[in-house]
């Protein structure tokens, strides 16, 4: 197991939009560079991609909660 | 031509120096290097002149290529840096070849990694300087943040750099603590608070907001009362309005009563909002390295101690260019 | 030499930190008190002081950027007290040397038209245009009539700044002739480039597109800043307006504002300027004769 970290400080969110469906659910398998998260900070919407192609296993924050930089947002299996 | 390849131009990173004087007049703030402690010692470090430009870096820093051997350094907000992958000091003076790559890690302590490079960042001068001023699209590389591509000119170093390996002592480095104290002088439009309400101010722990940048920082974790009154002719209607006057740089307002903000280096000149106070100029730089989440506390000090406060950092920068040429010799 | 005191409470002296030194004149708005900081802040500019960064006149108030390494604000202080008895108290034979720009302005044009329709919702009457609504509360049967207050007597610039090159404009009327508006309910985000606006009692031209929250009137063909300076007015500074101008906003047609567009578009447009003096004593006293005088050089 591993961990996607946050590398800016911000509000943290799900989706592309309050309407919009989440980015992931626990349990999808995505692709590195897939945008999974954005994080607001200084007025800008900052997509966390992945890393590299993993399983999401567990999403630690839910919209509109603060995150701090290197606080743990996902762990991840590889597949 | 001398550049710096931008690889990657990290959340927001501007060309800065010591800021654009004597346009604040028409409504143009000054701009310039937040933390400026912090920038003079990156600039100390390389051997810069002190007014030379350097890179300002927001949480997550640039990737840089360099394209000839120069003089490198990292300082400000604490954070892991890397050359060709290689950690590599922070307040420290470096030295990269053709070819070499500056990354960054995120920041550990802090918001605000500064670089400078022997030279200095040779954009041209607008209006007496080099600082960007992201609003109207001014100053620095194009008047506005880094991006993956650009192409920064470099000047020509002058005099010699300290040699590679130098640091700067623990005692001389920025510091990043749990609650950041901002020194303070009450006053300008402060008798629209009530007594209450300043005494509060001082007293409650602030949390810096998402709306936290250049412009300004915005504040939670308290409420302030104005003193009611019949608004005088022109100020408009709302109790937090007074007829539009100038702001100072670092002065604190209040618009809606819960969420105080301080102007920063590319706020606002003026406007309509009762201004309480203002933050001393020299805790402009702690305020540039407190982040979104973190908190600071206000606390209340006199003219003459905010004086006294350049004189200290003064004395400390000179300590620290002190301690990276004497290891020259 | 009879000094006709200007009847303002004392000024009120405040530190903006070590960088800034704010002095109140009033907290109301006033010709009496902009007047006096221009008064005061022009004879600071002609001392040149060491020290001094930026003198910013405002509408009832002004501040001064210094370098407390090379001046003590606190000596700056006692220097400016010092000014306000020599210089701030505009006896009656104290000129203000200035100029006298023709402004031209369409009025409910379609491009605030269209911003401000965007932006209903934000507004204290969603019904009404900003200029139907601004003409109900200010007692003008219509709109028309609205405008032809605006035209008819000149504006003095009281201050510059929020953004580069945004002059505040008061107009040099009595008192009880001053147009007032509040400002948007919460503010709009877009704001169109030279759109003219009025929020309190103070008129603007807006220097660039963004936020605002000022009515709009109405739109200018002509720049107020020009970042690259390519129109001649701009050689010296990226403003055009200086605090104490005297603009004179005038209603202009389609046709008048297409052609100054042109103008502007390929770099010939220039202001119509002209040297005026007048008199803040007389200004007060008789606001009318000298406005009618300030109109007739503009147009000579």
């Amino acid at each position: 197991m591993s961990t996607v970290e946050a590398h800016v400080p911000g509000v943290f969110y799900r989706r592309p939009s309050p309407d919009a469906a989440p980015f992931i659910e626990a349990g999808s398998v995505v692709e590195a560079g897939q945008t999974i998260a954005l994080i607001e900070i200084m007025k800008t919407f900052n997509e966390v991609k992945a890393d590299k192609s993993c399983r999401v296993s567990k999403i630690l924050l839910d919209d509109g909660d603060e995150v701090d930089v290197g606080q743990t947002m996902f762990e991840v299996d590889e597949p | 031509m001398n550049e710096l390849i931008v690889r990657s131009g990290g959340l927001s990173t501007t060309v800065q120096d010591t800021g654009r004087d004597g346009q604040y007049a028409i409504g143009m703030p000054p701009s310039g290097a937040m933390d400026q402690y912090s920038f003079a010692v990156a600039n100390a470090l390389v051997g810069n002149p002190p007014g030379a430009a350097a890179l300002e870096a927001t949480y997550l820093g640039p990737e840089l290529e360099f394209t000839d051997p120069r003089s490198v350094a990292v300082t400000g907000a604490d954070c892991d840096v890397a050359i060709n992958g290689e950690p590599a000091p922070t307040w420290a003076a470096l030295r990269v070849s053709a070819g070499d790559v500056l990354s960054f890690g995120q920041v550990r302590g802090g918001a605000r990694p500064y670089v400078a490079v022997g030279g200095g960042i040779d954009v041209p001068l607008y209006l007496g300087s080099r600082s960007t001023y992201l609003l109207t699209g001014i100053g620095g590389f194009h008047g506005r943040a880094l991006a993956g591509g650009d192409r920064l000119p470099l000047g020509e170093p002058v005099g010699e750099a300290p040699v590679a390996g130098t640091e700067v002592p623990g005692e001389l480095r920025a510091e990043f603590p749990d609650v950041t104290e901002l020194r303070f002088v009450a006053g300008l439009c402060a008798y629209r608070l009530t007594e209450r309400a300043l005494a509060s101010f001082v007293e409650v722990e602030w949390k810096v907001t998402k709306d936290a940048d250049r412009v300004g920082y915005r504040l939670r974790g308290g409420s302030l009362e104005f003193v009611e009154r019949e608004q005088p002719f022109g100020a408009g209607r709302d109790q937090a309005n007074v007829v539009d006057l100038g702001y100072p740089v670092g002065s604190v307002q209040v618009p809606g009563g819960d969420e105080p903000i301080v102007l920063l280096n590319d706020a606002v000149t003026g406007g309509g909002y009762a201004t309480i106070g203002t933050v001393i100029s020299v805790d402009r730089d702690r305020m540039a390295q407190a982040r979104t989440g973190g908190r600071v506390r206000f606390a209340p000090v006199d003219v003459e101690t905010a004086v006294a406060a350049r004189r200290e950092r003064r004395v400390r920068l000179d300590k620290a260019r002190a301690a990276v040429s004497a290891e020259q010799r | 030499m009879s000094a006709s005191e200007v009847r303002l409470p004392p000024a009120r002296y405040e530190h903006g930190g070590d960088e800034f030194v704010f002095v109140e004149l009033d907290q109301e708005m006033s010709l009496e008190a902009n007047l006096k900081a221009m008064a005061i802040t022009g004879a600071l500019r002609r001392e040149d002081i060491d020290g001094i960064i930026d003198i910013c006149p405002s509408n009832a108030s002004y501040l001064i950027r210094l370098d407390p390494d090379r001046l003590h604000p606190a000596d700056l202080v006692d220097h400016l007290r010092a000014l306000e008895h020599s210089a701030g108290q505009l006896p009656d034979d104290h000129a203000v040397r200035t100029r006298i720009v023709d402004v031209p302005v369409l009025f409910d044009d379609p491009w605030t038209r269209e911003t401000l329709l965007k932006f209903r919702d934000r507004h204290q009457d969603p019904s009404a245009t900003d200029l139907e609504y601004a003409a109900r509360i200010n007692g003008f049967t219509d709109v028309r009539a609205l405008i032809d207050a605006i035209t008819s007597a000149p504006f003095l610039v009281t201050m510059l700044g929020f953004v580069p090159g945004l002059p505040f404009c008061y107009q040099m009327v009595p008192r009880e002739r001053q147009i007032e508006v509040p400002k948007y309910v919460r503010p709009r985000t877009d704001t169109p480039e030279r759109a003219f606006g009025y929020g309190g009692a103070f008129a603007v031209v807006y220097p660039v597109r963004g936020a605002g929250g000022y009515q709009l009137f109405g739109i200018a063909p002509a720049p107020v800043f020009d970042l690259a300076q390519r129109l001649p007015d701009f050689a010296d500074d990226i403003a055009f307006p200086r605090p104490s101008d005297v603009l004179r906003y005038r209603a202009v047609d389609r046709d008048e504002y297409d052609r100054t567009r042109t103008e502007v578009e390929s770099g010939q447009f220039r202001y119509r300027t002209r040297e005026v003096e007048f008199l803040p004593a007389e200004l007060l006293a008789d606001p009318d004769a000298v406005n009618t005088r300030l109109l007739e050089v503009l147009y000579r």
